[in-house]
């Protein structure tokens, strides 16, 4: 039987709707934070062996491109964590209707923003 | 089953009008687990993550304390033991649910599937292995 093969809705079949928008941003930042547990993992490690491992580990860290990778997970965390709430808003039966659940969206965007600003500016300011 | 006048009726287990057997292969039988697994850990991700995240803020600020410190703590290893815990069962949930959209040959897709769960178990191993030897202290 020959059915229609994802991702086939985009972009012939879908305009632009902030809930398809998030929902695909929910999966590519899950993708990123799944790419992130290499790190994580490497960091541990590189922790309890000290020396020579972690300082590279730290200097790669703390390098431009150390910093840029680590501001895009915490983009991802955060917008992750966000929007899974909601999943499980969703998935406890509340906030369906498509008002509710593109002001939900919208304020998961806002509440992204925010405490990336706030974690930076502690890193920086603190 | 004669008897179907009102709408409720024909979405009744007993009746017969109702699509009681499913059609092509039916259920992939251990969808639901994943599915549980899915938000279980999600649920769980919540308070570890924001644990995490906010300890691994407070370290890169503060002079005081070392990563290695912190977690040589057994608060601090069981917690974090958890975080890697949960979040690799968690990652592997979702990217196979990616797989199972996007990777449209059986063949392919097994690969895609062992080579993440090989993966997990090489992090999760390394993780452990790594806050148990800061933990007991070597």
């Amino acid at each position: 039987m020959e059915r229609p093969l994802s991702p086939f809705m985009f972009p012939v079949w879908y305009r632009f709707q902030i809930t398809s928008a998030l929902s695909i941003l929910h999966r590519l930042t899950g993708i990123g934070l799944a790419v992130g547990s290499i790190l994580l993992a490497w960091w541990l490690v590189s922790v309890a062996a000290g020396g020579e491992l972690f300082e590279g580990t730290h200097g790669f860290l703390v390098s431009p491109i150390g910093m840029v990778l680590l501001f895009l997970w915490s983009v991802a965390f955060f917008y992750h964590l966000c929007n899974g709430i909601r999943h499980l808003a969703w998935d406890a039966g509340y906030g369906f209707e498509l008002r509710t659940a593109a002001r939900s969206g919208y304020a998961v965007l806002a509440i992204t923003a925010l405490l990336t600003v706030l974690a930076w500016l502690y890193v920086f300011f603190a | 089953m004669t008897k179907s006048a009102v709408p409720s009726d024909t979405t009744a287990l007993r009746d017969e009008t109702m699509l009681r057997h499913v059609r092509q292969f039916g259920s992939a039988q251990d969808g639901l687990s994943e599915w549980r697994l899915q938000r279980l850990t999600a649920i769980a991700l919540i308070p570890l993550s924001l644990y995490f995240v906010a300890s691994v803020l407070w370290l890169a600020t503060s002079d005081r304390i070392t990563a290695a410190a912190w977690l040589s703590s057994p608060v601090t290893a069981l917690l974090v033991m958890l975080f890697v815990l949960a979040g690799l069962a968690h990652a592997l949930v979702g990217l196979r649910s990616v797989f199972l959209d996007y990777v449209h040959t059986r063949a392919r897709l097994v690969a895609a599937d062992l080579f993440i769960r090989a993966a997990a178990v090489l992090l999760g191993g390394g993780s452990l292995l790594a806050i148990l030897k800061l933990f007991l202290g070597h």
